[in-house]
């Protein structure tokens, strides 16, 4: 499946675009391709596009004056990266999105989207329900954050993305999970063991 | 020697990929008893063999770096010519056909590993060093790698050429992983489940 294929796929399973309206859409879009632990937008800067993950792996991270990460989330195919937040409101970003893994893209920046959200109530529409369902992950993530043990948040983690365990380095779990190298080892020899 | 750059640093840049993939898509999921092993007594385990890596790691990709921030408005050339005391250094990492090094060496002191190892810890850095290795690569695709040169660690004073810095750099850590993957393969025990096992995972959510 071609990456624009890809897309349209993604799209049409989220809103019922018109045949029309999604060539429109479809058309904004250019592909980038990045290779392994490539920066795509950097903290303090403002995100002017937004990223359709068609291969590999890529993370959203926080980092503070001491150089201390929190990540944040893993995007991969299919589905949208970048920093969402900088993007929706065009201010400075508080986070930087890397790839992990060698990666393709399709892109677009937000003046080509506004643009069309602005002539076309259907795409505009879509793209709030897109919105909305990355709204209810991060509130889900919440709840994970606040409330599971880390055995429970890496369970939660292999459920929603197995392949992430032998695809990157376990460190990037780790800091997700919020735990460090030697306890994360020892959550891995409890999947080893089965229990 | 003499490489056509472009083709030099992809080669390269494609050892460092698989290297990330063998040590991300399958030592980090092996129980660290079989990382630990060693193969004989005296004989390093295959997480002694990364720790020697990591040693030298710290002291070249810092070293690395610094060359090529100071080089970075020079130019990059289409060809690139080993200097003779780089070319002998990257020979002699060189493994036999069969895989195994021409010749045992001793390693200096100061890059012998110890025993009382992390295993997790050595193998994340080992990790992390192959990202900044792959970057570093990417980076010096704009610079000239001829005339950018870096102090090797035993004495400073003399400098490789960058180019051969990376062939030697990346054959050492070719060499060694061998030998990593020698002594994994040496440790096979009852309990050696490699965690990829779908049903393990299965079982354990």
């Amino acid at each position: 499946m071609s990456q624009i294929e890809l897309l349209e796929k993604f799209i049409l399973q989220a809103y019922p675009l018109a045949e029309e309206e999604m060539e429109k859409f479809l058309s904004i879009w250019e592909p980038l391709t990045a290779k392994r632990k490539m920066i795509i937008s950097r903290a303090g800067e403002t995100e002017r596009n937004l990223y359709f993950v068609t291969e590999g792996i890529q993370r959203v991270y926080y980092q503070d004056e001491q150089e201390r990460e929190a990540t944040i989330v893993f995007t991969y195919a299919p589905s949208f990266s970048g920093v969402a937040d900088s993007f929706l409101t065009q201010t400075p970003s508080r986070f930087f999105a890397e790839t992990l893994t060698a990666s393709s893209f399709l892109k677009t920046s937000f003046l080509q989207l506004d643009n069309l959200m602005k002539q076309n109530h259907n795409i505009e529409r879509m793209i709030r329900l897109l919105s909305n369902a990355a709204f209810a992950g991060v509130l889900e993530r919440m709840i994970e954050i606040q409330c599971y043990t880390a055995e429970e948040k890496f369970k939660t983690l292999l459920k929603r993305s197995p392949q992430l365990l032998n695809l990157i380095p376990h460190k990037y779990i780790a800091n997700y999970l919020g735990i460090d190298a030697t306890n994360f080892s020892k959550l891995l020899a409890k999947i080893r063991i089965g229990t | 020697m003499k490489y056509i750059t472009s083709q030099l640093l992809d080669g390269l840049y494609a050892h460092v990929e698989a290297n990330i993939s063998k040590a991300v898509g399958e030592w980090q999921m092996l129980e660290n008893a079989r990382m630990m092993a060693q193969p004989e007594p005296g004989k390093w385990s295959a997480v002694q063999c990364l720790e020697h890596l990591n040693s030298y790691g710290r002291y070249y990709l810092k070293e690395i770096e610094k060359a090529i921030s100071k080089n970075e408005k020079s130019k990059a050339s289409a060809s690139f010519k080993s200097g003779w005391l780089g070319n002998y250094f990257y020979k002699i990492m060189l493994p036999q056909d069969n895989g195994i090094p021409k010749k045992k060496m001793n390693s200096p002191k100061d890059h012998q590993p110890g025993t009382q190892l992390n295993s997790a810890m050595v193998l994340n850095e080992f990790i992390s060093q192959l990202e900044i290795l792959g970057n570093l690569l990417t980076r010096a695709r704009n610079i000239d790698i001829e005339h950018t040169r870096v102090p090797i660690s035993i004495v400073p004073f003399i400098k490789l050429k960058l180019g051969d810095t990376f062939l030697f750099l990346i054959a050492h850590i070719n060499r060694h992983m061998k030998q990593a993957e020698r002594a994994i393969g040496s440790a096979i025990t009852e309990t050696s489940i490699a965690a990829t096992d779908n049903k393990l995972v299965t079982e354990f959510l």
